[in-house]
């Protein structure tokens, strides 16, 4: 899908890399670090946001796919609807405006929120407004979409439910997830690579393939995937205690 | 419910109650009209003048509204040039505070020679205009480049243009900020308008400040009093609905803006 060549990122100080990277088509990638690894500057980079200090950003085919992006917070504009919000990317773009509307009504139908086209922002709870945020970022028919801990202020519930429904997008629609987070638990819950970030400047500490089968027969989480959790919580603790 | 009921009665009650303790005291203490009027005495030069006094308010009014209109559109378009280029803002923006800082009466008589003496009532406009302009462009300056980040790095993800931005962006964030520095602006054309009629207006503009003017040099308190409860009428009737312009337009703002 797209390659970190040697990238590098400064500010005043080093943010990000060297790092090298290489991120295939159709794959769920998580990105777990500590505060300051360097992780959103990572999705930054790879949409195009920002450019790199030095190294490059390497796209398949040398051409930028349709990026969707979902913030931490939904970042919804309050004036609009949720239809309207929705269909902003298509407006940006000057995309016809029947077939979008039809995507957008798609999406939303996708997303569980059929029947709040027309309510505004201030009248959905925070697990509807991501919802809608993720509708926005799908509209476009991306093909990779970047999560920069979209669900980091959600109750564990509603947290559960998008976790289960973003698989179920994946999955049905070709996508290349890239998804920050601060949980070992949902790194590994919805991703098939955890990629482990040090701090200061970020860099990889370490790249974790996940093949094992997560869930046992009975719906339960397996003992390998307690394991990948419990190796990459170790990761983590002796990065901080460095 | 009574709780409602007493924060609407309460002040219409204590205000019923001044007048009353007024009235008795100008009364029994027996205070000349020329010092003290009666609220009765108010009252009554109210109605004897209406005439007069309703032209007046009426012309305060229109001089009020166009500087406010004037006022608020330039502002906005001044704060739109600011937020395309640095350069600009930072050429206009100290000339802005200048503008801000000196009093209203220094610069009335210059304003006055420019526009010349027979159009005192553009002299008062210009006045009110200045006064009234620097709280709309501070606000909108501010909520224009309040915008939040990730906001402005959704635009640049779609690669919106300069109007895109603007429009679907920049402008509905500020409005909030804009209607309140608006709220302010509509009270400080109204004080604009009153100073720059008592400094620079003459017998060809007679708003409501002239007639405070003519009152006083003619000793005719209850007058002066009844131009000025005019005055007060006419600056809570603008808030207001400035106040219900606000609510209406933010009627789809959450209230910590989502």
């Amino acid at each position: 899908m797209f390659k970190f060549n040697k990238i590098y990122k400064e500010y005043d100080t080093p943010i990000l890399g060297p790092l090298s990277l290489d991120i295939k088509k159709n794959s769920f990638v998580s990105i777990l670090g500590s505060s300051g690894a360097g992780k959103s500057t990572l999705l930054r980079l790879a949409s195009g946001l920002i450019k790199p200090t030095s190294g490059s950003v390497e796209y398949f085919n040398n051409r930028k796919p349709n990026i969707g992006f979902v913030f931490q917070d939904p970042t919804l504009l309050p004036w609009r609807s949720v239809i309207d919000n929705v269909l902003l990317p298509t407006e940006l773009t000057f995309k016809n405006k029947k077939v979008s509307k039809e995507k957008a009504y798609f999406w939303l139908s996708k997303v569980g929120l059929e029947g709040k086209e027309n309510y505004l922002p201030n009248q959905l709870s925070g697990g509807q407004k991501m919802r809608v945020s993720i509708a926005r970022a799908m509209v476009q028919d991306c093909s990779l979409l970047l999560m920069d801990e979209p669900f980091a202020a959600l109750d564990e519930v509603s947290r559960n439910k998008l976790e289960d429904d973003l698989l179920d997008i994946w999955k049905k629609n070709k996508l290349t997830v890239l998804f920050v987070t601060h949980s070992v638990t949902e790194a590994v819950y919805l991703a098939e690579r955890v990629l482990v970030m040090s701090s200061s400047p970020g860099k990889i500490l370490d790249d974790v393939f996940i093949t094992e089968k997560k869930l046992r027969d009975d719906g339960q989480q397996s003992n390998e995937f307690f394991s990948k959790i419990n190796y990459l919580t170790n990761i983590l603790k002796k990065e901080s205690n460095e | 419910m009574i709780k409602r009921y007493l924060s609407f009665l309460a002040p219409i009650i204590s205000f019923l109650l001044l007048l009353f303790v007024w009235e008795m005291t100008v009364n029994f203490q027996s205070i000349p009209k020329y010092i003290l009027p009666a609220p009765t005495d108010i009252f009554t030069s109210l109605l004897l003048n209406y005439s007069d006094l309703l032209r007046s308010t009426f012309i305060t009014f229109r001089i009020t509204f166009f500087a406010f209109t004037i006022a608020s559109l330039l502002a906005i378009f001044i704060a739109i040039l600011f937020s395309q280029s640095k350069i600009i803002e930072l050429s206009l923006y100290p000339i802005a505070v200048i503008f801000q800082v000196t009093p209203v009466v220094a610069i009335a008589p210059l304003i006055l020679i420019w526009v010349g003496l027979d159009n005192a009532e553009y002299a008062i406009l210009i006045l009110a205009v200045i006064v009234a302009f620097f709280p709309v462009l501070a606000n909108a300056n501010l909520g224009i480049r309040s915008v939040e980040r990730n906001l402005c790095e959704l635009f640049s993800l779609y690669e919106a243009n300069r109007f895109q931005r603007l429009f679907k962006l920049q402008l509905p964030y500020a409005l909030p900020f804009i209607l309140t520095g608006m709220k302010t602006s509509i009270g400080l054309a109204l004080i604009g308008s009153v100073v720059a009629e008592f400094v620079a207006g003459s017998g060809t503009s007679t708003g409501l400040a002239w007639r405070i003017i003519e009152a006083g040099n003619r000793l005719d308190v209850p007058k002066l009093f009844a131009a000025l409860i005019l005055l007060v009428l006419l600056g809570i009737i603008l808030f207001l609905i400035m106040s219900l312009l606000e609510k209406t337009l933010l009627k789809r703002w959450d209230i910590d803006k989502s």
